[in-house]
């Protein structure tokens, strides 16, 4: 019993992780059809930015280890906030470089120019910060927390409750403002988007952001459990693109649900052997997208004849 | 490309690999060739899967690791000959096709893209896990080389062995993507329920790709395999399953030479760029985001737009006379071809077609008429199979046919047409034509593949007949444009001459007219009743009511789902019910003007 | 494009081009020695970069001594980027193009049992630096000559003291091993197995996790419950953090054994200096282990301040000087004269130790047990572990 929720805790804050990046994928397909198949790469910068910049206000080497005194909540706090835009900001460069070109062209060509753009900014951080990985410390310090025996790391909890608060706003930007419908608009139809006044290129743009800034996030989020590296991206963000395309592409909560669902179902996995969960993840996957095709929430799409 | 050239291209490639030995390449040149010939064999392949039947596959790593561990384990644990081993090797490669094919023929798109990846990704695990059999990282060594008179292969066989591999593949796949098969392919990537409205199988055309491609891929494992005599778990990566799709891609999908410029190309700049450590992986980036950007089609489609610009105009005229389908007379009598009994769909709350029994009969012209929404395009759907019904009965020339998906519906010989233009639209008029008539090709796969006489005449003279029919038509003049390009009324009657090529014995239109001038519209009456002598007998959508009256010999009026009247045309027009149903219609004109 | 830049950039390909074809004609005196390891793509690529600091430093240090038999000693360092068909071509390039008298590499024990075959069958002497795997040096052992030579820990070497320190140390005799998916820890696994059956003992757990795994509590889990007091790892210092950290979740804490890798720095940032105290490790040198090292490691990280793995640099250090001093007692570069030399070598100062007879016909092994110690964390420095169960080890213990 003990084990099963020291799993279902590490499984949730991983499926958090999971679901932020998921969200992201939904809200650029939902505008062009298309998503950042590098977005692993975004995690990198995000975990390291804000980082280096408390340790060049710390006048250490950007490469170095922060102690845990230097990581206060404000640091955190701050970093995040460094690494979110930073990230975002590339998002923007992302859609420029990677996206513009081929949106509506369809075809694949998008997904090989996003792997592209991912390949060259993990080449850069390797430039920049080396391979080797570099502690995070927490900003909850690193005490193990226990209920009922199991021991869990204030981090998780803060993953967990970030993830969600940042889920929940964004749902209800999805669904009540201004912008969120904007976005459908586009989502629906650019051209009548267009005829009633929606910039659709900004709309576009913005979607691309957050979607980055969400990689960002979940960067910082995740470094103080596997430490700041340049490897860190790629296996997180081909599990929360598994966990897009089962919860449903298409489907904002959909995608943080499959984020969530794919997190819990590794970890339990994981208590049965270890070895087993991707061969049993993906397995199941299939057999999911076989039995509902467009995921577990998406939308059903129906060719017209 | 034509035949010469291609014959001069094969020769003096053919006579370089003779001549390799003279240029005293060493061993690392060596391995750069086994290694551009082992990437354009996967690719090859897989453009047939990518760029023919437009299914994007991330995940042949694994099909490769199938060929590889195949060719290690059959020669190593069971003691097979090298040879016997590469034959396995493409035999499970074959069967690991099948397996990947069967879930994801059922999807598309980002969902095909994701059971591709898994099943990379499974396949990656389990060697690496799974170590009793596939030993995991430490690997196989001692995998023997296939020898010849007792000669095992050096570097120098292995190239040759590889060329001679390629050179037979590309000659297969040419010969195979030439004809019925190559174009099913394109047919199911560019327009699905066309392709299925000719008889083409999605499911197994699809499949068939899948299984092609993993044949090759697998072929390319065991090789790489066999002349490292090594191998082991590291190789079978998600960057593999990359690298080979950006091989096609960037070389050109959907390009029979693709594979060859992508393999040529990246391979030797890999190894050109190993000297500089840092550069290699930023190049690599660049050459994925830029290169699409610059050439949308790979370097394929970018040296063959220099090639149409020199080339224009040089089009082959038919060596053989053809026979125009419309020409064959075949009058049949009388008595009921399709008998519709009870026929029920409903999609949710939605129920466009309630409960609707009718008969055609054999022979004659019928049209389906009814106000916009009453659900006769959902009718014919039905008709056709392109969608299944909720319940009732369709019986054609005897033989209950509720429920059969569109493919076997054609094949008893009902084709259609499609109310929203489904044409394969890169593909020339004549393509389109042939692949109408793709179940009357009678060519078997391997006679496809290996090019044997019988396909080669098989397919003159159905491009012969496809010609006349055209001509037939009014469209020979315009056979080699691509479709897409044609006017719109052209574009129409090419449909129609797509499903008369499949020689029905019932033809659905689905509002030929719609978008005609009156011109073509009268022009298109002639040709349905040019239809209905050959012998067809036709069932029309149309709004545009003189048609409607002047060409058939039978009215079905649909209104909300039921049918409200049938009967001789004159007889419809003094219909209260259907004047009713007109007027409450916001096209009130309809039965006495010329709408569209 | 500007016809201009288009211009520049085809004169400046075509200077390189020219340069790059003129240069081996220019170097026919030079002496070169190939490297070939992943220093970009996968989580042992900071062993390979910190591997070529030491690798490029050995050859500078050369050169001002004015090089070997009086010709310029010329590094050629490709990066494999962990991938076998990679690390294949790169041998190829090394050996056929570049005709290298030596090499140096890789990290990635499945890169290094992929090529094997090309220097054995080439006779191209190559010292492994950072691969640990055993076959590595025992595939072609039978072989009349064996062109593979390795500096660095021996997966067997290392993992029989922690064995025999583990079945000292354990009260219950319940030993159990976790190791990660990869090669490295997968054979780590056999070794252990094997070893700890010459000692009687079957192992009470096997478990496995993820290299990039972070957290490995239900593994865990499944030791404890199997009643295991001692716990050998097969993993590099990131994931036996990780595993220290589950430890500490889970409020378990049996004696871990951890290997090599734990002396890297890693594994204090991640686990925290107190957590890190909590394993044990086989060792060889450290940055302060003597004279020799500090100076190194303060030359290096003057010039790469974010260098990982001061072990790997060194071991790349000396693999080079034992190549030069070979090359010097042979008179060339001729590989199986070089062969020969590295099985006869004399004294040779390198920075782990001063070897004296490194290499023979049966021992390709230039680090062996006697290398290693057990070490501890404490106080956020490597220190010696002296306890009762190391004083009472002896060289019967030392099953492997």
């Amino acid at each position: 019993m003990t084990a099963f929720l020291q799993a279902l805790a590490s499984g949730l804050a991983l499926g958090a992780i999971y679901g932020l990046i998921a969200l992201g994928f939904n809200i650029t397909y939902a505008t062009t059809k298309t998503f950042n198949f590098g977005q692993g790469a975004f995690l990198v910068p995000g975990s390291l930015v804000g980082v280096s910049l408390l340790l060049l206000a710390a006048g250490k080497p950007h490469f170095g280890n922060l102690t845990q005194a230097e990581m206060t909540m404000t640091a955190y706090v701050l970093a995040t906030i460094a690494s979110v835009v930073v990230v975002g900001a590339i998002g923007i460069a992302l859609y420029y470089c990677a996206i513009k070109p081929f949106v509506g062209a369809g075809g694949l060509n998008w997904v090989l120019s996003t792997i592209g753009f991912g390949i060259i900014m993990q080449n850069t951080a390797l430039a920049i910060w080396g391979p080797a990985s570099i502690a995070v410390p927490s900003p909850l310090g690193s005490e193990v927390w226990r209920i009922a025996g199991a021991g869990i790391r204030p981090q998780e909890v803060l993953i967990a409750v970030v993830a969600v608060a940042v889920m929940a706003v964004l749902d209800i930007v999805l669904r009540k403002t201004r912008f969120g419908k904007a976005l459908r608009a586009v989502a629906f139809n650019p051209q009548a988007a267009a005829i009633v006044g929606i910039n659709v290129e900004t709309i576009v743009i913005l979607a691309f952001v957050i979607s980055s800034a969400l990689a960002g996030l979940a960067g910082i989020l995740i470094a103080p459990i596997t430490t700041a590296s340049v490897f860190i991206g790629l296996g997180i963000a081909l599990k929360a693109f598994s966990a897009a395309i089962v919860g449903g592409l298409t489907s904002p909560r959909g995608c943080m649900l499959g984020g969530f669902l794919l997190g819990i179902v590794e970890a339990l996995v994981g208590l049965w052997r270890a070895e087993m969960r991707e061969i049993t993840i993906f397995l199941l996957i299939i057999i999911v997208l076989v039995v509902r095709p467009s995921g577990l929430m998406g939308a059903r799409s129906v060719e017209k004849i | 490309m034509p035949a010469l050239a291609h014959a001069i291209g094969l020769a003096v490639l053919a006579a370089a690999l003779a001549l390799v030995p003279l240029f005293g390449l060493n061993d690392f040149y060596l391995q750069i060739l086994f290694t551009i010939g082992v990437n354009y064999l996967a690719a090859a392949g897989l453009n047939v899967l990518v760029g023919y039947a437009g299914q994007k596959s991330l995940g042949h790593a694994g099909l490769f690791a199938v060929g590889a561990y195949t060719a290690a384990i059959a020669n190593i644990e069971w003691g097979l000959s090298p040879w016997l081993s590469l034959l396995l090797a493409c035999g499970f490669g074959a069967i690991f096709g099948l397996v990947i094919a069967m879930p994801s023929v059922r999807v598309s798109g980002p969902s095909l893209a994701m059971v591709t990846i898994g099943f990379g990704i499974v396949v990656e695990k389990i060697v690496t896990e799974w170590t009793d059999i596939f030993k995991g990282q430490a690997g196989f060594y001692g995998i023997s080389a296939p020898s010849i008179a007792g000669v095992s292969f050096t570097n120098l066989h292995w190239v040759w062995f590889v060329g001679a591999l390629c050179i037979a593949t590309h000659l297969m796949l040419r010969s195979l993507l030439a004809g019925r098969y190559g174009r099913a392919f394109l047919g199911v990537q560019m327009a699905e329920p066309a392709a299925q409205s000719v008889g083409i199988s999605v499911v197994r055309a699809k499949t068939l790709a899948f299984v092609i491609s993993a044949v090759t891929c697998a072929l390319a494992g065991a090789v790489v395999a066999q002349q490292n005599q090594y191998f082991n778990s590291d190789f079978i990566t998600f960057n593999l399953s990359i690298f080979l799709l950006v091989v096609v891609i960037f070389g050109g999908s959907g390009s029979l030479y693709g594979p060859l410029f992508g393999a040529v190309i990246l391979t030797m700049l890999d190894a050109w760029l190993a000297r500089w450590p840092a550069l290699q992986h930023f190049t690599y980036g660049a050459l994925l985001l830029f290169s699409l950007y610059l050439m949308p089609n790979g370097i394929a489609g970018a040296v063959s737009g220099f090639a149409a610009r020199w080339r224009q105009g040089k089009v082959a005229a038919a060596a053989v006379a053809g026979h125009s389908a419309l020409a064959a007379s075949a009058a049949t009598a009388g008595g009921e071809i399709l008998v519709v009994k009870d026929l029920y769909k409903a999609y949710g709350g939605i129920v466009p077609v309630r409960t609707v029994s009718f008969a055609i009969s054999a022979g004659k012209v019928h049209a389906l008429i009814g106000p916009n929404g009453a659900g006769k395009t959902t009718l014919l759907n039905l008709l056709s199979g392109h969608v299944a019904p909720g319940s009732g009965s369709i019986r054609f020339e005897g033989q209950e046919i509720a429920g059969w998906p569109a493919h076997r519906v054609a094949s008893l010989g009902i084709a259609r047409t499609f109310q929203n233009l489904k044409l394969f639209g890169e593909l020339s008029a004549l393509d389109n034509v042939l692949l109408g008539a793709h179940r009357h090709i009678e060519t078997g796969f391997v006679a496809s593949l290996l090019g044997l006489p019988s396909s080669r005449q098989a397919e003159a003279s159905a491009r012969a007949d496809a010609l006349a029919l055209l001509t037939d038509l009014g469209l020979g003049e315009r056979a080699h444009e691509p479709a897409k390009g044609l006017p719109y009324g052209l574009q129409r009657r090419l449909e129609i001459a797509r499903a008369l090529a499949s020689k029905p014995k019932l033809l659905l239109l689905d509002e030929p007219a719609a978008g005609l001038n009156p011109q073509e519209t009268h022009e298109l009456g002639e040709v349905i009743r040019r239809i209905q002598q050959a012998g067809v007998t036709v069932l029309l959508i149309e709004h545009h009511m003189d048609l409607v009256m002047g060409i058939s010999q039978h009215v079905l009026v649909l209104d909300y789902g039921a049918l409200i009247a049938e009967g001789r045309p004159e007889a419809i027009r003094q219909n209260p019910k259907v004047i009713a149903a007109y007027l409450g219609a916001d096209d009130d004109t309809a039965l006495t003007g010329d709408a569209a | 494009m500007d016809n201009r830049i288009t211009r520049r950039t085809l004169g400046a390909l075509l200077v390189s081009t020219g340069m790059a074809l003129s240069l081996p004609a220019l170097a026919q005196n030079e002496i070169k020695i190939g490297y070939n390891a992943d220093q970009s793509a996968s989580g042992a690529a900071e062993l390979g970069l910190s591997g070529l600091y030491g690798f490029q430093a050995a050859i500078d240090d050369l050169n001002a001594q004015g090089g070997v038999l009086g010709r310029k000693v010329v590094g050629v360092v490709r990066d494999d980027a962990g991938a076998p068909p990679k690390s294949i071509q790169n041998m190829n390039e090394l050996i056929d193009n570049e005709k290298v008298a030596a090499v140096v590499g890789p990290t990635n024990s499945g890169n290094a049992l992929a090529w094997l075959h090309i220097p054995q069958q080439k006779k191209v002497p190559v010292i492994s630096h950072v691969a640990t795997a055993t076959d590595i040096t025992a595939r072609y052992a039978k072989e009349p000559q064996n062109y593979i030579f390795r500096v660095s820990m021996v997966d067997r070497e290392q993992l029989a003291l922690l064995a025999a320190y583990a079945v000292k140390a354990s009260k219950s005799k319940n030993i159990a091993i976790i190791a990660d998916t990869t090669g490295y820890g997968q054979a780590a696994t056999k070794d252990l197995q094997e070893i700890l059956t010459l000692h009687g003992i079957k192992p009470v757990g096997i478990e496995k996790f993820g290299p990039k795994d972070t957290d490995m509590t239900s593994q865990l889990a499944k030791l404890k419950a199997a009643g295991a007091d001692m716990i050998i790892t097969g993993s590099l210092a990131d994931a036996t953090a990780q595993v220290l950290k589950s430890m500490e979740k889970m409020d378990y804490y049996p004696g871990l054994l951890s290997t090599w890798g734990s002396i890297n720095t890693p594994l204090v940032n991640i686990a925290g200096p107190k957590l890190a105290e909590k394993t044990i490790f086989a060792a060889s040198t450290t940055e302060d282990a003597s004279d020799r090292a500090a100076a190194l490691h303060k030359r290096l990280v003057a010039k790469h301040p974010n260098m990982p793995a001061f072990v790997s640099a060194a071991q790349g250090y000396d693999a080079v000087m034992l190549i030069a001093a070979a090359i010097n007692q042979a008179g060339g570069t001729d590989g199986p004269k070089l062969q020969a030399a590295l099985e006869n070598l004399g004294a040779v100062q390198g920075i782990i130790k001063k070897y004296e007879k490194p290499f023979s016909k049966e021992q390709h092994e230039a680090l062996g047990v006697a290398d290693f110690h057990l070490a501890q964390w404490k106080d956020g420095r490597v220190v010696k572990l002296d306890d009762a169960v190391v004083k009472g080890l002896t060289a019967a213990d030392l099953k492997r």
